[in-house]
């Protein structure tokens, strides 16, 4: 059963097209990404999907639902733009948020110590949110979105602005609530993220999806064919015929294999040039299917 | 309906609890009170001291006259003035003046009054006393001697006393007030200053409440949190439980204002008479406040706001900083302050053309009407055609403003021109 259904959604800002018959679903319990450049039409998606703008076409499912207020109170939403009412005691947004979803009284408080116990953030409960550091607001905008334990969970851009110590700590998290039966969907541009959290992704770009499906899946299509050099010495070698495209870090080089080309042949190559210290045939990783994708299409190049 | 309550709560708790908010509730009825009680403190200080006011009559004409006139007492029964007589001989008559200084200058005396030989030709005598500005006390020094000085002058044309005394009476101005209902109520201008009060309060906090929900939208839309909240209530919702909160925020302070001033206007001048201050006070015969009037200042209140707030709703939605919302308020201003200039010829005319459209024309109607109404009540067929008007108004500004109101929230960067504000309004 599928959490969120788009099928053939389209919409329009004045002469642009945000979002262009967009079709996609998301399996139920599925950590699913939805990747692109910037101005690719994500953000657009997620607004449609909160119902936040209605679509000009198409139709969008929630939960197998079609367009209903009762749906939104099973979402959590961590939008790009964030922010919180400054004036307000800590303690009190998240009341008031958790308020708005429907959650009793009795249970807020249970929880608002809970959380904020769980963020390191309890002793901060009675400040002014502006008094908060930058990625303390971050955590208790987490907190609002996860707090009345949604069964759909949207975040976008989650780990910006976080420490290393508090992005694992979001990550454990999230993988908390996968575990408890939510789904979620990450919009990012981080690929590494993706690569290890996600099992499947939508790549939009300029409003339409031009690859949808599990990660694996993916990457089987794309082939073996990127290789993975570490060496000292000589890079002549990468004017080597057999290399259609190279990504060189110095010490360090990814390597796009020509269709047909022996990796074996270019590995004894290389050898009589430099030092080579690791050698290895992999998929490609998320982050040059991306970059591919979306310049082989002619889209704007990601950051 | 449990969202859109949420939202007012939060709208509500967080502005009443501001030291601006608790302040300016408290204060402003402070300040009516201080208003009220200023003369009253002033009566009752002043008439506590009896004066001692030496006189040097040189025309030896007036001073048997003086104690007559000035039969002012004091709460006590006691004289409030008291005149020494002070004799000159001789040349002594700067002496004697040095010698009075002394005692004004010790207090013995408060004051004293040099009444030439030639008054009666001249009409010119001279005070002296520490303090010469206090004009209750000049103004009656000059008028009830110049009664005097005129009256001796009348019985030097041997004419007879009592005949002297019918010219010379004076005339008492009483002013009274004519209700539609054929009423006559003793009335002097305070009726229209509690009008003015009431109209100015009614504007102010149009005003200063259309203002303040503007910021919030604003606030909510540069901090970005409207989103969040915007994804678990409607936008429609969530602007019905920003006008409601703000609105219940300015009705708290109305309402704490409009009680002091109805209270003041009831109970103030008995509490005056129980300090013995009354017939202070009852010279400003101020009339107690019709509670049908304070229940019309409510209801314009209410129907004021919440036309003037959905607009101010929409402002704040449609830009991006509170210097590009100045040039959207001043439309809204000027349909404001239209009816303050009006003050004065719908006082002086209150079932005028001018007075009848403007109290039907929904922006102003809610300040113009409820001036009429404190004025002179005007028919009843206006006053439900004004609420009929203004009620259609509200409406039709809800329809529209919700969808600007919408699209704006989440629209950062340029602020719209009008062609774009047509295609969110049709969004």
């Amino acid at each position: 059963m599928s959490s969120v259904e788009f099928q053939s959604v389209t919409k329009d800002f004045g002469d642009v097209r945000a979002v262009d018959h967009l079709t996609f679903s998301i399996p139920q319990g599925s950590i699913y990404g939805i990747l692109g450049p910037n101005g690719a039409g994500k953000t657009t998606s997620l607004r449609m999907l909160m119902q936040i703008i209605l679509p000009d076409s198409g139709t969008i499912r929630v939960f197998g639902q079609y367009q209903k207020n009762s749906y939104l109170d099973r979402i959590g939403y961590l939008p790009e733009e964030r922010g919180l009412y400054r004036k307000m005691k800590v303690n009190d947004v998240v009341a008031f948020f958790g308020e708005l979803h429907g959650i009793k009284p009795s249970d807020i408080r249970k929880r608002t110590t809970f959380w904020l116990e769980r963020f390191d953030l309890l002793e901060w409960s009675n400040r002014k949110v502006e008094e908060l550091s930058r990625g303390m607001q971050q955590k208790l905008q987490f907190i609002i979105t996860i707090f009345h334990e949604p069964d759909l969970i949207i975040l976008d851009e989650p780990f910006t602005g976080l420490d290393p110590v508090n992005a694992q700590l979001v990550k454990d998290i999230i993988m908390e609530e996968h575990k408890r039966g939510a789904t979620i969907i990450f919009s990012t541009h981080l690929m590494e993220q993706v690569e290890k959290l996600c099992d499947r992704i939508c790549l939009i770009n300029k409003g339409q999806a031009i690859l949808e499906g599990k990660i694996q899946d993916i990457k089987q299509k794309f082939g073996k064919n990127h290789l993975i050099v570490s060496y000292t010495g000589d890079s002549d070698f990468l004017s080597d015929s057999s290399i259609q495209a190279y990504n060189d870090y110095g010490n360090y080089v990814e390597i796009l294999l020509a269709k047909e080309a022996n990796p074996q042949a270019l590995l004894k190559k290389i050898v009589k040039q430099a030092e080579v210290y690791k050698f290895e045939l992999v998929e490609p990783s998320m982050h040059e299917i991306f970059i591919e994708t979306v310049q082989s299409l002619g889209g704007d190049k990601n950051e | 309906m449990n969202k859109i309550f949420t939202v007012i709560k939060r709208e509500y708790n967080t502005r009443v609890r501001t030291k601006g908010f608790i302040i300016s509730t408290v204060l402003i009825p402070f300040l009516f009170v201080v208003g009220f009680a200023i003369p009253v403190i002033a009566t009752l200080m002043n008439s506590e001291k009896p004066q001692k006011i030496a006189v040097v009559d040189q025309s030896g004409q007036i001073f048997s006259h003086l104690q007559l006139v000035f039969a002012d007492t004091l709460k006590n029964g006691e004289r409030l003035y008291n005149f020494l007589p002070v004799k000159i001989e001789g040349k002594e008559g700067t002496a004697v003046k040095n010698y009075l200084t002394k005692e004004v200058e010790t207090q013995k005396i408060q004051g004293f009054l040099i009444i030439p030989a030639n008054v009666l030709d001249t009409g010119k005598i001279r005070y002296y006393a520490k303090n010469v500005s206090n004009f209750s006390v000049n103004e009656r020094l000059s008028r009830r001697i110049s009664k005097i000085v005129t009256r001796i002058r009348l019985e030097k044309q041997n004419l007879d006393p009592s005949f002297i005394r019918t010219l010379t009476k004076g005339i008492k101005l009483e002013t009274f007030k004519v209700t539609r209902s054929g009423k006559q109520q003793k009335d002097s201008g305070a009726t229209f200053a509690i009008t003015y009060i009431l109209v100015f309060m009614l504007y102010m906090a149009i005003l200063i409440y259309g203002a303040t929900l503007m910021r919030s939208v604003l606030e909510e839309k540069t901090s970005r949190v409207v989103e969040v909240v915007v994804s678990s209530v409607s936008p429609f919702r969530l602007m019905a439980g920003k006008i409601l909160g703000v609105g219940a925020v300015s009705f708290t302070q109305m309402f704490i204002w409009g009680m002091t001033l109805f209270l003041i206007s009831v109970y103030g001048v008995g509490l005056a008479a129980s300090l013995g201050a009354g017939d202070v006070l009852a010279k400003f015969h101020i009339p107690p406040l019709d509670p049908v009037v304070l229940l019309y200042f409510f209801l314009f209140f209410v129907l004021g706001y919440i036309l003037y707030s959905i607009f101010y709703a929409a402002i704040g939605a449609m830009v991006n900083s509170e210097q590009e919302a100045g040039q959207f308020q001043t439309p809204i201003i000027m349909l404001l302050i239209i009816p303050i200039l009006l003050i004065m010829p719908v006082v002086a005319n209150p079932d005028s053309t001018l007075a009848v459209s403007l109290s039907l024309f929904p922006f102003t109607a809610p300040i113009i009407m409820f001036m009429r109404i404190s004025v002179l009540m005007p028919p009843t067929w206006q006053i439900v055609l004004s609420f009929m008007i203004l009620g259609l108004t509200i409406w039709g500004s809800i329809w529209v403003t919700a969808r600007i109101y919408r699209v704006g929230i989440l629209m950062y960067g340029k602020r719209p021109n009008l062609p774009e504000l047509w295609k969110w309004i049709r969004y």
